[in-house]
């Protein structure tokens, strides 16, 4: 918890962030000795603009998997919403970025609110449930909205404002470095997940369940409570990422997105949240998801193609995630536990 | 029944110039509670003082979860009234038994591994008042104060699992005050506890007693917690057989009262063959540091040699070296005579060692699954053709040790995890005694087994000893070490302090031994 950081050199060390950082500045420096053209404040604002719709949806993902869940029904949930936002927009002629983004926000809430019914009610794996959520809302999308592709000339104007007029433009030697509005709600994201996680008793709720369920219950909280929170607050966020991510590729097809949720997991589990739960932060997750955006967006700086960015997201989450393990299998061993907690 | 001395109630400490009505903190009248089938609780009266020490003792299904959970109001009763603070209640919730100040530390101590010693003594607090912000200070502030009132000092933004067993302890107890509590229910406290840790346990009970605070131990065991408290309240198949003052009973008698009949514990005879034989093990010099050094041991076949000491002496540690999970750095493992490294588990079994674990939930069995797989876990590869299962062999397997270990279920195909401790150990040994081993090492073999099943499970050993088989037995309880071996050793701090055969020392001298550290 960061607010629990403690500045000791040894426990730098052996935190996950640090790591991360680490990685973060090595590969900034070795994309900046390749192509020194790599140095450009505009091209730090690319890799906001092009991490601000996955460091959404990862802000959401960290807290399922803090509360020792897994939601696959995100992109899902993402692409329902910004569909159906921009169907109605387009049928209705409301044309305002606020209206998108509450109307996406619901959407995607009520998704949510189902998932936790789903959950809770029929006591499911949050996997089993969220894959299963996941088909239905693509097909209530289609059903409802059809399938049809919106192109950039029918976009509500306010949208494609959104994704290309620049919040800020400095004036730099070498070319201008325009800001993408995309970073208010991304920021705002970021920051009211912190405050939710840490400075709230629904947010360490999150944790202790994450931690022990059963302890949990005995302390009185209400799970049904928290399962709510959570899987509506994953929603909304996934609501807001659609109308991000409409606004970036300015043309919507509805069979998009869904399929990259793992993308999201790893970013948040390279982050140092873990699987079984309780574990997680949001300076990590952060660090995680520009980790995978710089390497999706820098590749082509250092002469290697696209493809090759799967391969390093799998590598770098893979090696991370390992060592992170072999420090806490050494560590158990030595106490002379046999099993993980 | 009930023949203890009479009972003229705790001596009261906090009487006047309280807040207190009356002089106890608890009053059970007459609290009935049925289940389909099972009559748990059958009017039951139980009292405790404002700073008493009480222990509640049973044996397993005895009732004395059902009485827990009624008096911290996680569960209903039927009939009678529970009385707290003076307040009479004929229903109790969990938010009233609360803010009476009833609090549970059950024995998984219901903590927040991963989050921080200040958040798990608060946490509770939070949940209770509905704290919805929260400010790290205050929480810390609380989280000290409650340190402070047991005169304990913790890492308060460390998580919580890297703290041993007694710091955790601590923060359960610490989060009981946090809360107000005036009675505390412990369940088997010192169960996990060293020597040392267990006195520090004592001394943090003589805080509460010093607040007027109860505590209520549940255990099943006449330990150390035993001798500090005031008062046992003995229950059996959900009646409560009476109240008796700490210094009237001795173990047996408690037995007695917990099972109604009388256990009769039959001392071990090893008699030595007279052409000597091979020792099954021997061990010479063996070191593993930091956790025992220069261990010298021959067990034979047919002996039954128990190690005791305190927890923490490294007697575990021990058996896991013998067991291939522990690589000793030094020394020479022999068995049969015949030198043997023991890298892995599964080289210990080709050697003929087994070892049935301390902690059975976890290392000794795949609870979910049925008796008949646990059964043949350890030996697949003999129940297993072309690596496809033959269920005929497993099945015939499984049935002979099911018999002969006379697991109490209503057939092998039922999941272990339902069945009671001392049927889960029977299946535990049964799984291990299917690899056909020459020597058996058994680490706490009847940790958390109550009274009447631990002789059975005693007895199985026993047999299997005087069937040719070398044994160890590892256990802190003295009485069970004593009892069930022909030869005793004693271990502390890494080290075989003693060694003795049970015909030259008596219980005393042996419990003397252990508990100064050193050799009469």
């Amino acid at each position: 918890m960061s607010r629990l950081r403690n500045s000791r050199l040894g426990t730098f060390v052996g935190r996950q962030e640090s790591v991360l950082l680490l990685i973060l500045l090595a590969y900034g420096l070795l994309v900046g000795t390749v192509n020194p053209t790599f140095y450009k404040l505009d091209n730090l604002f690319q890799i906001i603009r092009a991490s601000a719709g996955t460091m959404i949806l990862a802000m959401g993902a960290l807290v399922v998997l803090a509360s020792g869940g897994i939601d696959v029904s995100f992109t899902a949930v993402a692409i329902f919403g910004g569909y159906a936002t921009v169907r109605i927009m387009m049928a209705s002629g409301i044309d305002n970025i606020l209206f998108a983004f509450a109307l996406s926000g619901i959407f995607g809430m009520v998704l949510g609110a189902t998932n936790a019914l789903v959950i809770h009610r029929f006591r499911l794996q949050t996997l089993i449930a969220t894959l299963g959520t996941q088909s239905i809302f693509v097909g209530v999308m289609t059903l409802i909205f059809g399938t049809k592709f919106v192109p950039v000339g029918d976009m509500p104007d306010s949208i494609v404002w959104f994704g290309t007029e620049p919040m800020l433009t400095l004036t730099m030697p070498g070319g201008a470095a325009r800001l993408t509005w995309f970073v208010v709600p991304m920021i705002l994201m970021i920051v009211l997940t912190w405050f939710l996680l840490n400075r709230t008793l629904i947010g360490r709720t999150v944790y202790a369940m994450g931690s022990s369920r059963e302890a949990t219950e005995r302390a009185g909280a209400a799970l049904w409570k928290t399962q709510a929170f959570i899987y509506m607050y994953v929603g909304m966020l996934a609501g807001f990422m659609g109308i991000v991510y409409t606004a970036h590729v300015r043309s919507l097809n509805p069979i998009s997105l869904v399929g990259d949720e793992l993308f999201v997991i790893a970013a948040v589990v390279l982050g140092g949240a873990k699987l079984t739960g309780g574990v997680g932060t949001v300076s990590g997750t952060v660090l995680g998801v520009l980790i995978i955006t710089t390497l999706q967006t820098t590749l082509i700086l250092i002469g290697l193609s696209s493809s090759w960015m799967r391969f390093f997201v799998g590598g770098i989450l893979l090696i991370s995630v390992s060592i992170m393990a072999i420090r806490t299998n050494r560590e158990n061993l030595r106490n002379l536990i046999f099993h993980s907690e | 029944m009930g023949s203890g001395p009479a009972y003229a109630g705790p001596e009261p400490l906090f009487q006047e110039g309280r807040l207190m009505a009356g002089r106890y903190v608890l009053q059970v009248k007459g609290l009935s509670k049925a289940f389909p089938g099972v009559q748990a609780l059958d009017q039951v009266n139980m009292s405790v003082g404002f700073g008493e020490v009480h222990c509640l003792v049973g044996e397993n299904g005895s009732g004395k979860s059902t009485l827990i959970r009624s008096v911290s109001g996680s569960q209903g009763f039927d009939s009678g009234s529970i009385v707290l603070n003076g307040n009479e209640y004929t229903h109790l919730s969990a938010r009233q038994a609360m803010n009476e100040g009833v609090q549970v530390i059950y024995q998984d101590l219901s903590l927040f591994p991963h989050l921080t010693v200040a958040e798990n003594i608060a946490f509770n607090w939070m949940v209770r008042d509905d704290v919805r912000l929260i400010r790290p200070k205050e929480i810390a502030a609380r989280a000290k104060d409650a340190l402070i009132q047991l005169r304990e000092n913790l890492d308060l933004t460390g998580p919580v699992k890297n703290l041993s067993m007694a710091q955790k302890q601590i923060v359960a107890i610490s989060r009981a005050l946090v809360l107000d509590a005036k009675i505390i229910f412990m369940d088997e406290p010192t169960t996990a506890l060293t020597r040392y840790e267990i006195d520090s346990l004592f001394r943090i009970i003589h805080e509460l007693r010093e607040k007027g605070i109860a505590t209520v131990f549940v255990s099943h065991k006449l330990d150390e917690v035993f001798r500090e408290s005031d008062n046992i309240t003995v229950i059996r198949d959900g009646k409560k057989i009476g109240d008796f003052t700490t210094d009237s009973l001795d173990e047996e008698t408690l037995a007695y009262h917990m099972t109604g009949r009388t256990i009769l514990y039959t001392p071990y005879e090893y008699t030595a063959d007279a052409n000597r034989q091979t020792p099954v093990l021997e061990v010479r010099n063996l070191t593993r540091e930091p956790h025992f050094r220069d261990l010298n041991l021959s067990v034979c076949a047919g002996e039954i040699v128990g190690i005791t000491g305190p927890l923490g002496a490294g007697r575990t540690e021990f058996a896991l070296s013998l067991f291939g999970l522990n690589p000793p750095d030094s020394g020479e493992i022999l068995v049969d005579g015949i030198p043997r490294t023991i890298p892995t588990p599964v080289a210990a079994i080709n050697a003929g060692i087994a070892l049935v674990p301390e902690d059975r939930h976890v290392q000794g069995l795949h609870q979910k699954n049925a008796i008949r797989e646990n059964l043949v876990a350890g030996v697949l590869d003999e129940v297993t053709k072309w690596g496809l299962l033959d269920s005929d062999a497993a099945e015939s397997v499984a049935n002979s040790w099911f018999e002969q270990l006379s697991v109490k279920a209503v057939s092998p195909e039922v999941s272990v995890g339902t069945l009671s401790g001392g049927n889960q150990q029977r299946v535990v040994i049964g799984k291990w005694l299917a690899t056909r081993p020459r020597l058996l090492i058994l680490d706490g073999p009847t940790v958390g087994i109550d009274v009447a099943s631990k002789s059975t499970i005693h007895e199985i050993v026993h047999e299997l000893a005087r069937q040719g088989m070398a044994i160890i037995i590892i256990s802190d309880e003295i009485p069970e070490v004593y009892k069930n071996s022909n030869r005793i050793i004693v271990m502390y701090d890494g080290v075989f302090i003693h060694e003795t055969n049970r015909e030259d020392i008596d219980q005393e001298g042996l419990r003397t031994i252990v508990e100064q550290g050193v050799p009469a």
